[in-house]
């Protein structure tokens, strides 16, 4: 009977996953407000269903009342964030809400099932981190002179990231020096130098004028490149390289330099692996002979990803089943391989829609900073956007094999403190943007709205009525 | 113009330039979507095409997990005979049992305390059901195991017996191939062990006796042996390659010769006479062997070995050892006459020397060697077919052909006619005695195939200690070609 019930719930939410993930994309095409609105609350009945139905399962399975209790916990957070900070932020992206807590419930999710008590820690952390994170829209909005300190981000940033190598502070982990521990706490210095990094190329940039200027923006730049280098963190200097160049493009508007960037990067990372690959490159290249046959390493660089596809072909595309696969017996099931362990259990289908979904997140972030006509917020809500997919990719491809493994985290479902609340971080960031680029779009449509009232009364016309309904559109 | 025109024209303005500010967004945006696009496809393509063969990796330890909803398919032979099987008690506990106990011990091997054999190769296969979808329901409701696929070897149980039977208390290893499709007909290795008394077995491994004994060895994929005179087969390629007039070549043999300081003598201390190429090959004449080894290229005998993959992996599936052949450029020269009539430190597998022959049967080409033939769900419908793949060319086909010429003469008038000379089909191949200590005690080895126009069948065979058992390969190659042909 407990095995009926379990199958059923499988592929219910197999068949609500696929739902949710058609609405993130309908509703970003709906124009009409009302329409948007009744598909952003069936999209949370989505969210707790398919949180119902994968906790169900577990309870069944393992037969435990704490499971029941953490259940109730959560979604009671979730659904309290989800309506209460739109009710905050009128000018906010609800569709982000959603997708913020639906991202985090499937990471608690997969995470109770593999370990219980990472999937509280991540639990406590992540709503202290929403908690905290509520008041950044409102700084801000407050904040107008945020773009003026480019330096001192660009300073910050790089002084933060050379704290992993103060002795007894920084420590070295999966090949990385790129950990600090405070107390009982571990921290990735990068999750957090990533958001600084963003707002100094966007306030130096939004400054630029000259050739010189891009010059010494991209010199402090390659300084960041470069203690990434050395911390031997290759997947954070992808990202930076990447969020820099793009955010260059958008700046400058010359393809030139996003050819060129990509081109040089590309060249780059090629004679670097050339020149140290017995050194500083040395894992790096190991993890490139495991993408390309990790069959053949499968007793050493290859195990990983030789278990990831393990894990994604036995379960199929419909799964095993939530704690009937072996999820936690892939190498850091719980952070960055936590994308196989839930394609084993929930099955590639949940896997694949949840790309779309992250896909989807990206796009909500580029249509905020199309939106945007202040350039610094243009070009800061562009390379968060850049950021998040890029990490995303970076994590997806590497444990299906796409392309190498970098050791990167998936935003919001992967364990791991700092990249939680640095990607929690980054989108209350992004929904400040949004209220910031939303309230000066109604602004400015009230001011044409009464300049055009104007006219007609002076031309002695109908006054316009369509256009009043317009400025509501605007609040997503 | 009035303020408020200018206002709206200032805010058309502003808009157009978003507009074109937000150009390299689109840019980008498109690439990603683009670059998830393709993610997408490639995890797609990975589930469709790569995911079957990804997940039969015996290292894939969620094999094991199917064994609780799946009752082990059976282990059959290409004719019929049922060599492995399951039965599940009411409790739901599966047992393991082999009814020809001994006779195919390694090459099914044992599927408790790690798996081997077809046991392990063929894990994944035999843990996954294709019974019609009802029945399957049927028994997931009553929470009984379903029946899993079966396993249809190439092996041929007849041919297995003949050769089990025909080695008899000697220990040693054979191995039957087809040339033409690389199906593996016969294993064997002797000395072996009953898988049904596993345990047994496994407790015996760790008493001081035990703890020496080889009986788990598959002698026919993983025992090292000195090829002896089988390996004058890569010798004679080596010089057809290096002398285009290689048919002129002659030497008058005395029975003992001193090549580059080293004393050859030929076995029992015959003396052949005057011989060309053929001749040396048909009588095994040592001293020939060693006067051609001293004039043999060093780097080219090697690269010609290393392309009969001696020192490189073999396209087998299962655990074997590698191969290894020593001189090369380096080498001091009284190496040479050893090695030319395969003594010294070259080593082979029985497996290997299988292949070598088959590929010379097959015209110079090479034929994966393989072991499970099909999969069949319990209804008895083919669930999947594993083909021939081709390797690759070893030689020429002209260079086969000779070879293949001169080995015939090995069993119409030379050292294997004793054995060969009344059977009703033909037979090409070569004997060998090696040496395996000082004392003179040697194994003896028979590689050849029979119906050398239209090979049928490749037979490797190597008996141990053959100084003392009387058993020569030869006869056991012999009881099994009148196995195959009767």
């Amino acid at each position: 009977m407990i095995n009926i019930v379990c199958e059923i719930s499988k592929f219910l939410t197999i068949l609500f996953m696929v739902l949710y993930t058609v609405k993130c994309f309908s509703i970003m095409a709906s124009n009409d407000e009302e329409e948007r609105k009744r598909k952003l609350n069936i999209q949370i009945v989505y969210v707790f269903i398919i949180h119902f139905l994968s906790y169900l399962i577990m309870y069944l399975r393992l037969n435990s009342v704490k499971i029941l209790v953490f259940y109730g916990i959560q979604i009671f957070v979730a659904v309290f964030y989800m309506l209460v900070f739109h009710s905050v932020y009128k000018e906010s992206s609800r569709l982000l809400t959603n997708n913020t807590a639906f991202m985090l419930l499937i990471g608690y999710t997969m995470l109770t099932r593999l370990d219980m008590g990472l999937a509280v820690k991540q639990f406590i952390f992540a709503t202290v981190g929403l908690i905290i994170t509520a008041f950044l829209p409102y700084i801000l909005v407050k904040w107008k002179k945020i773009k003026d300190w480019g330096v001192f981000y660009g300073v910050m940033g790089i002084i933060l990231l050379l704290t992993v190598f103060i002795p007894g502070l920084g420590y070295e982990n999966f090949g990385s020096r790129n950990w600090i521990r405070i107390g009982s706490i571990t921290l990735q210095p990068m999750e957090f130098v990533k958001i600084l990094f963003v707002f100094f190329v966007a306030s130096m940039l939004v400054k630029a004028n000259t050739i010189k200027d891009l010059f010494v923006n991209a010199i402090i730049s390659a300084g960041f490149m470069l203690v990434l280098v050395l911390e031997k963190d290759l997947g954070a200097a992808i990202i930076f390289y990447i969020t820099y160049v793009f955010m260059v493009y958008l700046a400058t508007s010359r393809p030139i330099f996003l050819i060129g960037g990509v081109g040089l990067g590309v060249g780059a990372v090629a004679l670097a692996g050339f020149l140290f690959k017995d050194t500083l490159f040395a894992h790096v290249m190991t993890r490139v002979q495991a993408w390309q046959d990790p069959f053949a390493f499968i007793d050493t660089g290859g195990y990983q990803v030789s278990q990831s596809l393990f894990a994604l072909g036995t379960g199929g595309y419909l799964g095993s089943g939530l704690t009937k696969g072996k999820a936690h017996t892939i190498p850091v099931s719980n952070s960055d391989f936590i994308f196989s362990a839930i394609c084993e259990e929930m099955g590639v289908l949940f896997g694949l829609a949840l790309i779309l979904v992250i896909l989807s997140i990206f796009i909500s972030f580029i249509n905020i900073s199309l939106k945007c006509r202040n350039p610094f917020y243009k070009y800061s809500a562009f390379g968060f956007a850049t950021i998040f997919i890029f990490q995303s990719l970076l994590n997806l491809g590497g444990v299906t094999k796409f392309i190498p493994s970098t050791g990167v985290t998936l935003p919001l479902i992967s364990y791991g403190v700092s990249s939680v609340l640095s990607t929690l971080i980054i989108f209350a960031i992004i929904q400040g943007i949004c209220v910031i680029s939303n309230r000066e779009a109604i602004k400015n449509e009230r001011q044409k709205e009464r300049a055009k009232q104007q006219l007609a009364l002076e031309s002695g016309g109908r006054i316009p009525q369509k256009r009043a309904r317009k400025s509501k559109k605007q609040q997503n | 113009m009035s303020p408020e025109e200018e206002f709206l024209k200032k805010e058309q303005e502003k808009a157009k330039n978003n507009k074109i500010k937000n150009r390299p967004i689109i840019v980008i945006t498109y690439l990603m979507v683009f670059v998830y696009v393709c993610l997408i496809g490639y995890v797609i393509y990975f589930m469709q095409f790569k995911a079957e063969t990804t997940i039969a990796n015996s290292r894939n330890i969620r094999q094991d997990s199917f064994a609780e909803t799946v009752e082990r398919g059976d282990i059959i032979t290409s004719d019929g005979v049922v060599i492995a099987t399951s039965s599940t008690d009411e409790d739901g506990n599966t047992t393991r049992s082999y009814p020809y106990d001994n006779l195919f011990a390694h090459v099914v091997g044992y599927d408790s305390y790690g798996k081997s054999g077809l046991e392990l190769q063929g894990n994944f296969y035999m843990l996954r059901s294709h019974i019609n979808i009802f029945e399957r329901v049927v028994k997931e409701i009553q929470e009984e195991k379903n029946r899993g696929d079966n396993l249809i070897t190439t092996l041929d149980y007849d041919l297995q017996k003949a050769a089990y039977d025909a080695l008899s208390g000697c220990n040693g290893a054979v191995i039957v191939m087809e040339p033409d499709t690389g199906k593996i007909l016969v294993m064997i290795s002797k000395p072996d062990f009953n898988p049904n008394e596993i345990d047994a077995v496994w407790e015996y491994l760790q008493t001081e006796e035990g703890a020496s004994s080889t009986i788990l060895l598959n002698r026919a994929t993983q025992g090292l042996y000195a090829p002896g005179s089988t390996f004058k087969v890569v010798t004679t390629l080596e010089y057809i390659r290096e002398n285009y007039n290689y048919d002129k070549y002659s030497y008058i043999c005395e029975g003992s010769e001193i090549f580059t300081g080293v004393q050859i003598e030929c076995s029992s201390g015959k003396v052949h006479g005057e011989l060309d190429l053929a001749d040396s090959l048909a009588y095994s004449c040592n001293c020939s062997y060693a006067n051609i080894g001293v004039e043999l290229d060093y780097a080219s005998y090697k690269d010609t070995a290393e392309d009969l993959l001696f020192n490189k992996e073999l396209p087998y599936v299962g655990s074997y050892n590698s191969s290894s052949f020593y001189i090369d450029g380096d080498s001091r020269r009284d190496e040479l006459p050893q090695t030319a009539i395969g003594q010294g430190d070259t080593m082979i597998t029985p497996l290997h020397n299988a292949l070598i022959f088959s590929a010379i049967a097959n015209g110079g080409v090479l034929m994966e060697p393989y072991l499970m033939h099909s999969i069949e769900n319990d209804d008895g419908a083919t669930v999947k077919k594993f083909s021939p793949k081709k390797y690759g060319e070893l030689m020429t086909s002209d260079e086969a052909a000779i070879l293949t010429d001169y080995m015939k003469g090995v069993c119409d008038y030379g050292t294997a006619a004793g054995y060969f000379w009344d059977a009703s089909y033909d037979v090409a191949g070569k004997t060998g005695t090696a040496e395996y200590d000082n004392e003179g005690n040697c194994n003896s080895w028979f590689v050849g195939f029979s119906n050398p126009d239209n090979p049928d069948i490749v037979v490797s065979v190597i008996v141990e200690d053959y100084t003392s058992n009387g058993v020569s390969g030869s006869w056991v190659a012999k009881q099994i070609f009148d196995a195959y042909y009767n």
